[in-house]
């Protein structure tokens, strides 16, 4: 299935939108609904980070790609501090534990986190 | 007395008034009538922190008056409930309950209102529905799986999903962060959890788990440091994995709140 991507301004107010799709695209992947929910956190709390630490004006970008068993979300927005988000915060804490794997990179100002769930049960088709 | 310093800048000389006062209240019992002046001039002297709170929610179309004086009944507990012998500043301690209440009123008065009924239908079908699932397969069901056991669209399963974050729930779930009913917050607050260690911005972190109700913050601490899954949390509490999922969503806006002016 090809990749869905949603683009907005880095502002609270587009929060919920990112909530939105990406419970839209966990249910696309065929994840159970207590993975889903975390899912919706997840992003939730990732684009919370990113729109902390982003210049005015900034677009937040988020790629969403259901593939096989795996759920894989891109998330990027220019950086103030041009820095990832600490990795000693309760965010982090929370946004490790809701997702399988969570990588976190900066390149010419923009800090990109990426984001990989996996579905945790066998679902028939 | 002299007049609180209610629009000042907040300095060293407040800071050792406050922590007189805050030891004066401690001091006397419930029903001394010499607790009322000493609790005005401590909502007073901390009001610019509500307003300071209120206006993260300016803009959302609720009265400022009247986030003013939710925000300022929030305040009001924070002053009651505060306990000196934990080591916290009074600010930070109030801060998470302050927000609550504001939140709470969005949550009661304005989303409540906004979500049809049809949806708050769908959204009782759909739990009542994922429960019979959840025991019949073994883990929580796709919305694909709830879709076709209602005889619905899958997008009406996300709206009934979502909608069940923004309208107030059941009477079992009436306490917001930081507003429990009497003496769960005391009999909670001094209690070690080890797993507190674990996060290195605890200092902050640390007394905004305190103030959770019992139950969020069991359900924080298995969901986040344990890494139990919503389900298996569920089933260890009792109830179902829709209801942790609620409580739990709630109390991570809650918690993320009350880090955010530390940042």
């Amino acid at each position: 299935m090809s990749p869905v991507t949603l683009s907005f301004a880095a502002d609270t107010a587009n929060v919920a939108l990112a909530r939105t799709v990406a419970a839209a695209m966990a249910a696309r992947a065929d994840l159970p609904i207590d993975q889903l929910e975390d899912v919706r956190l997840a992003v939730d709390e990732a684009v919370s980070q990113l729109i902390a630490d982003a210049p005015d004006g900034a677009v937040v970008s988020c790629t969403f790609e259901a593939a096989g068993l795996n759920l894989r979300i891109v998330l990027s927005a220019p950086s103030a501090s041009g820095r990832t988000p600490p990795r000693d915060t309760f965010g982090w804490t929370v946004l490790s534990a809701l997702v399988d794997d969570v990588g976190a990179e900066v390149s010419d100002g923009v800090v990109t986190l990426d984001l990989r769930i996996a579905r945790s049960v066998t679902v028939q088709a | 007395m002299s007049d609180p310093p209610a629009t000042s800048r907040w300095g060293p000389a407040h800071r050792a008034r406050e922590r007189l006062l805050l030891a004066e209240l401690a001091a006397l019992t419930a029903g001394d009538p010499r607790r009322a002046p000493v609790r005005d001039e401590l909502v007073t002297m901390h009001l610019p922190l509500v307003w300071h709170l209120a206006g993260r929610y300016r803009d959302r179309g609720e009265p400022w008056e009247d986030l003013v004086q939710v925000g300022t009944v929030g305040l009001i507990k924070a002053v009651d409930r505060f306990d000196m012998d934990r080591g916290v500043e009074f600010s930070t301690y109030a801060t998470p309950t302050i927000l609550g209440e504001i939140k709470r009123n969005f949550r009661d008065r304005s989303w409540a209102l906004k979500v049809p009924r049809r949806l708050q239908e769908l959204q009782s079908r759909v739990s009542a529905q994922a429960e019979v699932l959840t025991a019949a397969l073994g883990r929580a069901p796709t919305v694909r799986e709830l879709a076709v056991a209602i005889d619905v669209q899958e997008s009406d399963i996300l709206d009934a999903l979502e909608a069940r974050h923004a309208y107030a729930a059941d009477s079992l779930d009436a306490s917001p962060p930081g507003d429990d009913s009497g003496g769960t917050v005391a009999a909670s607050i001094g209690a070690e959890d080890p797993a507190f260690l674990a996060v290195e911005d605890r200092e902050v972190l640390r007394p905004l788990l305190a103030a959770l109700p019992d139950r969020e913050r069991s359900i924080v601490m298995l969901r986040f440091f344990e890494r139990k899954t919503q389900s298996q949390i569920a089933e260890h509490l009792g109830i179902s994995q829709m209801h942790v999922s609620r409580l739990l969503a709630r109390t991570l806006a809650g918690l993320r709140a009350g880090l955010e002016p530390a940042r």
